[in-house]
């Protein structure tokens, strides 16, 4: 689906004779408008650009690889450029300075004299300490911090095994700024058409460099080879190189490459957190991150496995529901439709509408409305009365069967594979609904677990990508934080450590912002099906851990009871021996059965030491009914399994079977 | 309104500008006048206090009684022979303690004080949530022997310290103190532990305090702290018109340094915040005993009535003691939500209240003790509604003697309590 594009028209304008009056009127192409304000599509700064890269990158690889139902295999390279290669690259012979004193960074004499003295001070404290034995904290090599115009540059590669792409829509995909195959109503990771394209409008800023593709459809016997840039003014692609090559490997799926300028030493976190959640919330894919560089010491590796073999289905593209249109739409709707009349075109373009339906809508409508009516005829006024209907008549909710939600199974399983926890409990809502709009909440809170930090960890995903920026305004953070009292679940908000996951799919995601970094609080339904969602785990989780503590009391018990009883027995004899005084000086009388006991208190037949061994006996026995009552209650363990997943081998495997009658034992060459 | 003010600028000195409303007192002779009508009017009312037996409560309500020291301990030692047979049989021990439970609390508006109902808890010696109490329980029974044996009085934190190792906080140590209480069905000074002294005292009032007497009017700024055991307090004297229950240290000062009981003859009494046992018995004495009107003080929140309904119809945590400890009839004085707005208390004065407050609020609204006096219900909800809150030090915006000088004097004159 092409979306209409602006630059034809412009072309045309372009050309009108340049004799006419110069007017102060100006016409920016989409290209342009994104290049100026790249922040909008995440493009800050160079990190964040190197971050967004990456980001959309592997989202389209994924879509791309679930859109025909192939388990996903994604590799994401980065490759570390330095400078004199970059020159190198580009042709630019590497010149030395002449004029020290031009540049920004060069340092003055009285600088250095000062730089000087500020290190001799700090390598006399580092020799204090090292004297002293302290642990001498690795002195952070204090890196001349980058001049301006010392910027790095990378090379981001993206391949996978998706659905490649069609060798002539090629440049079009990449080389004009919204355009796009997602402008459907339906779940999916992307949305506008950008983030390809931003990442080649940020290399042509940041390097001149154009973006290579190759790419390769499922039975296609040969390779599209392509690399282009764009021209910004024009919003059009401008091909260097567009060609069929072998395909040898019979290799499906696409590989991007692209130059641009970034820095990895301030987002190397934020990508591997990408990254990470990533693999919680696809453990269906198999994801390889490199980082390569010319220093080997800072190249990371990064093998994120394959889980499971269950994927989601594809979601489907649904039609609008009529709560959820305005005007706009309801026009592009009736320009698109194949219907002829009005009666069809409500009954096919939205969802909900069924036949006799459609018919009280037109009888509603007003005597200048048929079932019968061209909807092609329609009026503006008449159009605005339809949307105004929308607005005010009851439909039934959408249904959420056209999302894809990662699933409990998969959202468990990633949890389980990143987080390592002690306890996890996942669930998933049921559909609910926002401004027309189907969504579907799904939830998994974790206890315990490796590097982990203590208090809530909050993972948030919004149809299945990883939202890592402006957690604070987030619905779910402030949901975990403000409206759910662990406690009440046993569960300590400070000391535990908690992990949180909730994904929202929906066919529309509310984000806030101009970045789609979270989703607002303001929304009263989503903030209750997250509350709620969070709770039901909480609720499963409570039984568990209710479980374990019963455990651990069970084990402690004796020792617990034991604690007290020389302080009890001590109490009650305190005031035994005292009465048996009294008893024996006759100053107080008592009964038979108490004064014999006062008796025996006094000629030491009944001690401390008696009460003290009569209650450790009566302990005992206490501990062993009840031990006993719990193991008949409790059973054997029944704690629920975990499916393994092995994955299967690649058949071309060199291997010896040795066979026995109970096992194979296989040995790979 | 304007020419009102006006007309105050004009006949009066520069002083009442600043004090509004002084225009409106009139001589402290006259409205000692209206005081004394009112107080022969209230004394002659007075009837003997209903009891629970009057109402045929006494098998589903529980109570306590003061005890002398003999049956305290010959209570005491039965239970411990009781115990010993459980030991000795093998059954372990344990105590069936009346719950202090919310759910276990009763208003009875005849009374109009909270009491306690019959529903009990055992508290075995052998589980393992109980174990710990049950322990502390026992510990605290010998202790309280030992006390009897004696003949001694100890203060809370003494009892806390002979075994902080077991007693872990003091709190612990207090509450099981009154289970103990409940257990042996005295009141808790005739166990003879005290609380530290927390109230004071000042004004016309003379009162012997074991043996010595006392003159309320003598003590200098700081007034007489009020005597831990009551049993040794009595004798009480006074030409006093009516008693003034102050919530808060800082207006308590203010009144006793302008000895404000010398031109309004009266007793002023505070328990600096929320009031302990000593405060409640001592002002519960001073009315049995003086049948005087008792006139309170208190911040305009939901605390100051909180603390207002302590005094009148008792804590939840003592309502087994009630009868000794509440002060029945307790009028509400101010500052008064409506006060805010009639005093003219600046806006500056006035603080929002925090969403806690404005809950507290609400959940006094449901109270039976706030319930069963319309005039409360209005200025509760006036509270709730305004949103506002103000502390008795509010007043001190129009000078530091407002309080002494005009705010109380002319709410004096005008009977406004509820």
């Amino acid at each position: 689906m092409e979306s209409e594009c602006p630059t034809e028209t412009k072309k045309g304008k372009s050309k009108t004779p340049k004799k006419a009056k110069e007017s102060i009127l100006k016409q920016k192409s989409p290209a342009e408008f994104f290049a100026e304000n790249k922040n909008i599509a995440g493009f800050d700064n160079p990190g964040k650009c190197l971050y967004t890269t990456v980001r959309e990158l592997v989202e389209n690889a994924l879509d791309s690889a679930e859109a025909i139902s192939e388990l996903p295999v994604i590799e994401i390279t980065i490759e570390e450029i330095v400078k004199s290669k970059f020159n190198s690259m580009i042709g630019l012979v590497d010149r030395e300075r002449v004029d020290e004193e031009l540049y920004d960074d060069y340092e003055t004499a009285k600088a250095r004299e000062k730089r000087l003295a500020k290190e001799a001070r700090a390598q006399e404290i580092q020799a204090k300490n090292a004297a002293l034995g302290k642990k001498v904290k690795e002195h952070a090599v204090s890196k001349s911090s980058k001049g301006r115009g010392e910027a790095s540059f990378y090379r981001v590669t993206c391949r996978d095994n998706g659905r490649g792409m069609p060798h002539d829509d090629i440049p079009n995909m990449f080389g004009r700024v919204l355009s796009g195959t997602k402008y459907g109503l339906k779940q999916t990771r992307g949305k506008f058409g950008l983030g390809a394209k931003m990442a080649l409008i940020w290399s042509k800023m940041s390097t001149g460099l154009p973006i290579e593709i190759s790419s390769s459809m499922r039975g296609q016997n040969y390779l599209s080879f392509c690399r282009l840039d764009i021209d910004i003014h024009r919003n059009i692609p401008h091909i260097h190189l567009h060609e069929k090559r072998d395909n040898k490997d019979k290799w499906h799926g696409a590989e991007i490459q692209v130059v641009i300028e970034g820095n990895w030493t301030t987002y190397r976190s934020k990508i591997s957190h990408y990254m990470r959640q990533m693999a919680v919330i696809t453990p269906y894919a198999q994801f390889l991150f490199k980082f390569v560089s010319d220093a080997p010491d800072k190249n990371v590796t990064i093998k994120f496995a394959r889980r499971t073999d269950v994927m989601p289905p594809v979601p489907v593209e649904t039609k609008h529901h009529p709560s959820s249109v305005d005007i706009l739409l309801i026009k592009r709707l009736i320009a698109e439709t194949s219907k002829q009349n009005l009666m069809q075109f409500l009954q096919h373009e939205f969802v909900n509408i069924g036949k006799p339906l459609a018919e009280r809508l037109i009888g509603e409508m007003g005597p200048e409305f048929s079932p019968k009516t061209a909807v092609k005829s329609l009026t503006d006024q008449q159009i605005v009365r339809i949307h105004q209907l929308f607005r005010q008549a009851k439909f039934d909710d959408p249904s959420g069967d056209c999302l894809s939600p990662a699933g409990e199974y998969n959202l468990r399983l990633g949890i389980i594979k990143e987080l390592h926890p002690d306890m996890v409990a996942t669930y998933s809502g049921s559909a609910q609904v926002f401004e027309g709009h189907p969504f579907i909440v799904e939830a998994g809170v974790s206890v315990g677990g490796k590097d982990v930090k203590q208090g809530l960890n909050i993972f948030r995903f919004a149809n299945r990508i990883p939202l890592l920026f402006e957690q604070g305004g987030d619905v779910v953070t402030r949901t975990a934080l403000k409206r759910i009292s662990w406690n009440n679940y046993k569960i300590n908000q400070t000391q535990d450590k908690i992990g949180v996951f909730v994904s929202i799919v929906s066919t529309k995601i509310p984000f806030k912002g101009t970045g789609k970094e979270y989703i607002g609080d303001d929304i009263s339904e989503i903030a209750s099906a997250v509350k709620s969602a969070i709770q039901q785990c909480c609720i499963q989780l409570k039984s568990k851990i209710v479980k374990k503590m019963q455990a651990r009391e069970q084990q402690e018990r004796k020792r617990n009871l034991s604690k007290y009883i020389p302080d009890a027995t001590n109490a009650v004899y305190d005031v035994l021996k005292e009465m048996a005084k009294s008893h024996a000086s006759k100053k107080k009388r008592y009964e038979e059965g108490d004064a014999d006991i006062l008796r025996k208190v006094s000629d030491h037949l009944i001690t401390k030491e008696t009460l003290y061994e009569k209650l450790t006996q009566h302990v005992e026995k206490v501990d062993y009914e009840m031990a006993l009552e719990y193991a008949t209650q409790t059973g054997v363990r029944e704690e629920p399994r975990e499916d393994i997943y092995l994955e299967s081998l690649d058949d071309k495997g060199n291997f010896f079977d040795f066979h026995s009658p109970i096992f194979v034992f296989r040995l790979f060459l | 309104m304007a020419d009102k003010k006006k007309r105050r600028r004009a006949d009066s000195d520069s002083n009442s500008a600043s004090q509004p409303f002084k225009n409106l007192l009139k001589s402290d002779a006259q409205i000692l006048q209206i005081l004394k009508s009112v107080t022969s009017s209230s004394s002659s009312s007075t009837s003997k206090p209903l009891t629970l037996a009057d109402l045929a409560l006494s098998s589903t309500c529980r109570e306590v009684s003061d005890l002398s020291l003999s049956s305290v301990q010959s209570t005491i030692e039965s239970l411990v022979l009781q115990l010993t047979h459980q030991i000795l049989s093998g059954q372990g021990f344990s105590f069936t303690v009346p719950s202090r439970s919310s759910s276990n609390q009763l208003y009875v508006p005849e009374l109009d004080r909270i009491v306690l109902k019959d529903k009990s808890t055992v508290r075995p010696f052998s589980h393992i949530s109980s174990v710990r109490k049950t322990t502390i329980t026992a510990k605290i029974l010998s202790l309280v022997h030992q006390l009897c044996l004696k003949n001694i009085h100890v203060t809370k934190r003494d009892l806390f310290y002979t075994d902080v190792k077991l007693f872990q906080d003091q709190v612990q140590s207090d509450a099981v103190l009154d289970d103990v209480s409940c257990i042996l069905g005295c009141t808790r000074s005739s166990l003879n532990v005290i609380a530290a002294e927390k109230g004071v005292v000042v004004g016309r009032l003379i009162f012997s305090d074991n043996g010595d007497m006392i003159d309320c009017t003598k003590m200098g700024m700081g007034g007489k702290a009020i005597p831990p055991n009551i049993d040794r307090v009595g004798d009480m004297q006074s030409d006093a018109l009516f008693i003034l229950l102050v919530e808060k240290d800082a207006a308590y000062i203010r009144l006793a340094e302008d000895r404000f009981y010398n031109r309004f003859p009266c007793i002023i009494v505070t328990a600096k915040g929320q009031p302990d046992v000593a405060t409640r018995l001592f002002l519960k004495k001073m009315k049995m005993e003086l049948k005087l009107p008792v006139l309170a003080l208190v911040d305009s929140d939901p605390y100051g009535l909180k603390i207002l309904s302590v005094y009148g119809c008792g804590s939840k945590n003592m309502s087994y003691d009630s009868a000794n400890l509440t002060t029945p009839d307790i009028k509400w004085l101010g500052i008064r939500p409506s006060d805010l707005d009639k005093y003219k208390i600046p806006e500056q004065c006035r603080l929002p209240m925090t969403e806690q407050d404005i809950k507290t609020g609400k959940d006094l609204l449901e109270e039976d003790f706030v319930k069963k006096n319309p005039g409360w219900v209005e200025e509760l909800n006036l509270m709730v509604k305004t949103k506002q809150k103000a502390e008795i030090q509010a007043l001190s915006s129009f000078g530091f003697q407002y309080l002494s000088e005009v705010y109380l004097p002319l709410k004096l004159q005008q009977q406004d309590w509820l």
